[in-house]
């Protein structure tokens, strides 16, 4: 059985369609990422999910029980916010364990469970402290604490690294896996940041405008993205989108502006037709310097180089068109110069210009 | 710029003012302090030095003490109502309903009248003969007659408790309503998610929020009580039987109803004395409060 079941879920705030029409089925220990920029409904749907908003129509299900008109309390959810939430003037221990003390769980059993969230969280040290007295990071974890030690059905978490600084976002992003890891437990987890959704995901729904664009684990949303606004947002950067069309015979893609050749596959000849408009998406990571002995497919005029660790980013343009190729620090041209390069035809995603949707592979 | 001038130019700047505060704060204040030692009469000649004469016999006499029990329960009650009535409406106002707003400007108008005017309004409901509140009670059945509300020693100052309280009940409740605002939506949806009641809610997440305004609101409350002269002397002038006779009402009937400027200048001074103590608590309270932020 499902541990959560999103059904037909919608809202509407007036005249604005908020969410139109979410089904998503969790399976027990999954960890579901809801990716999308602001605005796309999805923290309204975490809120739905804990209660804390009636959905306008559409069921949540937990353990396969109907949520409808179930007060949060009662929900088996437990939620971590951005902003972590935490009671000024209670201490940590307090914090951690008030959802045990409002459901009038013993104190002894109740000191025992902040003890051991404490543990697992490694703030034993902090417990009598007050939020205040905290760091972002810190007030963080005994936000999750919180939430840990109700041992809940389900986790919701809202955007939970958002607040913190980009050393410590990481650090924490890998303390939640880990967790998750260790606990099996099922987490809902909202955020607009891809890299956090690859990272943690056992699943990703992105959403746009209050629907769900393409749900999949990430190998599949990062390597199969179904559309161009889901290609757009994942990778850092993205994929290369470059227009262009189907060559007469069929055989090629000639991108606009020209100083491009990707031979397509035969199993895509039919789908695309010869003269057909078509974007070609190829990833930075999948373009390669071409060896003097291949024939290049692609070439580019450098304008810029950018040195980011393990790999160089070599940014320029190819008939008008921006590209972004990821390369070896020890393949990076000079700026300024062409640039010759190689896609792997089967590396290359075919989308539809008019719909956005991608043709399938 | 040396901070020498910085200081000089500050002072410089300031000297307008402070010669305006010392003509109309300083010098009859260290005059009442010179009447306070004589037994000067508002008219007439000037009166003769007469040292702790005044203060003895206030201190001594059934007069000051009588007025000093009073205001102490006109301040209590009055201002614990307020407190209680102005959350009670702030938490009331803070939720989602249609015409919030419109309830919200609804309820600055008792504030928002001068007090002579509201005490005018309730002496008509307080009337004894054709009153609201008489008309109301017997038509409902708790009062079989009419009474005299503001005639009787046993219900005058109950009844001015309660109009001061209308009045002044809307101040809290803004000052209590903008704390409650204050309050983070996160922490309000937190306390539900962990299952918190209306009485847990308010005193873990909302109570941290509204102790310190309050707190505030509590002092200037009480020193305003403690002064408290005009809505009674529009509506009982300390009567009947001295039943509402406050300190400041004593002080104008000593000075100017028995012409007693000696002996009124020193009770003023021993009212001031008693609101400074409340007021230093205030600026102590908003240093606290300060240096937390």
């Amino acid at each position: 059985m499902s541990t959560l079941e999103i059904a037909a879920v919608t809202k509407r705030f007036g005249a604005i369609d908020t969410l139109k029409g979410i089904d998503i089925v969790l399976e027990n220990g999954e960890f579901l990422v809801l990716l999308g920029p602001s605005g796309c409904g999805k923290s309204t749907l975490l809120n739905i999910i804990a209660g804390l908003l009636e959905p306008s129509g559409g069921d949540i299900l937990i353990d396969g029980r109907s949520m409808r008109k179930v007060h949060p309390k009662n929900r088996d959810i437990a939620m971590v916010f951005q902003s972590y939430a935490l009671y000024p003037n209670l201490s940590v221990a307090r914090n951690i364990g008030f959802g045990l003390e409002m459901r009038k769980v013993p104190k002894a059993e109740r000191e025992e469970a902040v003890r051991r969230a404490a543990e697992i969280l490694q703030i034993e040290p902090l417990l009598a402290r007050k939020p205040a007295e905290l760091s972002g990071g810190q007030r963080q974890r005994v936000a999750i604490g919180r939430a840990l030690v109700r041992d809940p059905k389900v986790f919701l978490f809202d955007e939970p690294l958002s607040n913190l600084d980009a050393k410590l976002r990481t650090e924490m992003r890998t303390e939640l896996k880990r967790l998750h890891q260790k606990l099996k437990a099922t987490i809902v987890y909202v955020t607009h940041d891809q890299v956090e959704a690859m990272t943690l995901a056992t699943r990703i729904a992105v959403m746009r405008e209050g629907r769900v664009e393409q749900i999949g684990t990430p190998r599949e949303i990062y390597d199969h993205p179904a559309s161009l606004y889901v290609a757009s947002f994942m990778g850092s950067p993205p994929m290369n989108l470059l227009e262009g069309r189907v060559s007469a015979n069929g055989d090629s893609f000639e991108a606009e502006g020209g100083s491009c050749f990707i031979p397509i596959p035969a199993a895509s000849r039919s789908t695309l037709g010869p003269g057909r408009p078509v974007i070609a998406g190829i990833k930075p990571e999948h373009l390669a310097p071409a060896r003097s002995d291949t024939r290049s497919t692609l070439s580019m005029d450098v304008e810029v180089v950018e040195l980011t660790g393990a790999e160089t980013l070599v940014i320029g343009r190819t008939g008008g068109q921006t590209l972004v190729a990821s390369v070896k620090p020890d393949d990076a041209p000079a700026i300024g110069t062409p640039f010759a390069l190689t896609a792997p035809a089967d590396h290359v995603r075919w989308f539809d210009p008019d719909s956005g949707k991608a043709f399938p592979a | 710029m040396s901070s020498a001038w910085i200081t000089t130019r500050a002072w410089l700047l300031m000297l307008p003012l402070l010669i305006v505060m010392i003509a109309i704060v300083g010098w009859p204040m260290v005059d009442t302090v010179r009447l306070s030692f004589t037994d000067t009469r508002l008219v007439g000649t000037s009166g003769e030095y007469v040292g702790l004469a005044n203060y003895a016999k206030l201190l001594t006499g059934n007069a000051f003490l009588g007025a000093l029990r009073t205001t102490a329960v006109f301040a209590v009650f009055s201002v614990a109502a307020e407190m209680t009535l102005g959350v009670l409406a702030a938490l009331l106002l803070d939720q989602q309903f249609r015409g919030r707003s419109f309830v919200r400007a609804l309820m600055i108008l008792p504030w928002a009248l001068p007090t002579v005017v509201n005490a005018m309004l309730w002496r008509l409901i307080y009337n004894p003969e054709y009153g609201a509140l008489n008309s109301l009670l017997t038509q409902l059945g708790i009062l079989s007659e009419y009474r005299s509300w503001l005639g009787e020693p046993g219900t005058a100052l109950w009844a001015i408790v309660a109009a001061d309280c209308w009045k002044n009940f809307p101040l809290v409740a803004l000052i209590a309503l903008a704390a409650l605002q204050a309050v983070p939506r996160d922490i309000k949806a937190a306390a539900v998610v962990d299952g918190a009641g209306a009485f847990a809610r308010f005193r873990f997440v909302l109570w941290p929020y509204l102790a310190g305004p309050l707190t505030i609101a509590l002092v200037l409350r009480t020193i305003e009580a403690f002064k408290v002269f005009d809505i009674i002397w529009v509506m009982t002038r300390g009567g009947p039987v001295n039943s509402t006779r406050t300190l400041s009402i004593l002080v104008y009937q000593e000075a100017f109803s028995f012409q007693r400027a000696g002996s009124g200048a020193s009770l003023a001074l021993i009212v001031t004395l008693i609101v400074t103590v409340f007021a230093g608590f205030y600026i102590a309270l908003m240093r606290r409060s300060g240096s937390r932020a």
